[in-house]
């Protein structure tokens, strides 16, 4: 899961040379072996480093404040939403669609690293919402269609319809 | 700039000992467990940063890398590195062993739940040239991880075992008055104990460890 994220992402950052993964333990940890020093290990460390590799700054956020929401919503992705239980997954909706209300982005008005982790993580809970709970997280299906018809974000996620009679009608790819 | 910490409350003392050791200027304001009006989560968070831009943060880490990134010290894969791995492999660990420890009093059983963790960061360090984890001066790395393991490490009944290198670099951040301040001001010198009324109130789910621990 975690690999075909980051192959993704780095397709989306047009990084030419693909990067060999590995994982580590139960979990699955990605670990990317750097030919220049040691091994990186976790998701975000990970996406981070390709993003610099990138020379791609402004989607870790461009000052110090974005910075740090940017991280804040990588953490989130990593240590709240994989692997949460059933019920864990109404609070965190909630929760999101509650801080998405006055948003475009998670990190305000530019998209930014945290827009296409949480968008990769939140991919098979999306999918599974039936229709009245895609209009109860209103909030949440909004941004998700925008990450997911972002140019370059969606390459291993098959598209979700979001809701009927709203801008982008389903099918619409 | 404002910070809003809870009384007993473990994740403060990264952030105030971030706060004092990068001589950022900043109000603080103590507000009750109960209190939610900061972040609109479901669970209150704390501790809360009010940025001068008017966004919250309510990740402890991700205030501390602020902290250290407003005063020049950029993020890099190494602080990153540390910072993701206490997220998700010491934090629920550190966690469950305080609960065991201050509600239970199950000393031996919390030892066992941070054997692992504790083994792994004892690898690394002894692996190391360098006084502290991401390069020879003191990083968020650090003091995060400082943080985390200061409840229990500084338990005397706590046994975590041998753990030279652990316990060298523990001393040596532990050392940093700033660390001291914050520790103090969060435990008031009662230890774990001080923690209880957090711990309590703390969602079940947030305590438990989900799955086995990686490496």
């Amino acid at each position: 899961m975690a690999l075909r994220e980051l192959s993704s992402l780095e397709k989306f950052l047009g990084l030419k040379k693909p990067n060999k993964y590995s994982t580590q333990g139960g979990k699955k940890v990605p670990v990317l072996q750097n030919n220049n020093g040691p091994a990186l290990i976790g998701l975000v460390t990970i996406a981070s480093h390709l993003v610099r590799e990138a020379k791609r700054p402004e989607l870790l956020g461009d000052r110090a404040e974005r910075r740090a929401v940017v991280q804040q919503w990588l953490e989130h992705r990593v240590t709240r939403l994989d692997n949460c239980s059933k019920e864990e997954v109404k609070v965190i909706l909630k929760d999101l669609n509650q801080y998405l209300e006055d948003k475009v982005y998670l990190a305000g008005n530019v998209f930014t690293l945290a827009d296409i982790l949480m968008y990769y993580g939140i991919h098979h809970i999306v999918m599974e919402l039936a229709v009245q709970e895609k209009e109860r997280y209103l909030n949440i299906t909004r941004w998700f269609d925008h990450i997911q018809h972002y140019p370059g974000v969606r390459h291993h996620l098959p598209p979700v319809a979001v809701l009927r009679n709203r801008v982008y009608p389903s099918g619409h790819h | 700039m404002k910070l809003y910490i809870t009384d007993g409350n473990p994740h403060c003392i990264k952030v105030l000992a971030s706060l004092e050791l990068n001589g950022v200027k900043c109000d603080i304001e103590a507000v009750s467990h109960e209190e939610k009006a900061v972040v609109h989560f479901s669970h209150p968070l704390f501790p809360v940063l009010l940025l001068p831009d008017g966004q919250h943060l309510f990740s402890p880490n991700s205030i501390c890398q602020y902290l250290f990134d407003i005063s020049g010290q950029k993020a890099t894969d190494a602080t990153n590195q540390w910072l993701e791995w206490e997220a998700t492999n010491l934090q629920p660990a550190v966690l469950q062993s305080l609960h065991m420890v201050a509600l239970q009093g199950k000393r031996v059983e919390a030892a066992a739940v941070m054997k692992e963790p504790l083994n792994w960061l004892e690898q690394s360090l002894s692996k190391k040239n360098t006084p502290f984890l991401a390069a020879e001066a003191v990083s968020v790395a650090d003091v995060v991880l400082w943080a985390a393991l200061y409840p229990l490490l500084s338990d005397s009944g706590f046994d975590a075992g041998e753990l030279r290198s652990v316990r060298g670099w523990f001393e040596r951040v532990g050392g940093l008055e700033a660390c001291q301040t914050a520790a103090q001001r969060v435990l008031q010198g009662k230890g774990v104990e001080a923690l209880k009324t957090f711990l309590q109130k703390q969602p079940a789910t947030q305590t438990q460890r989900r799955d086995s621990p990686t490496n």
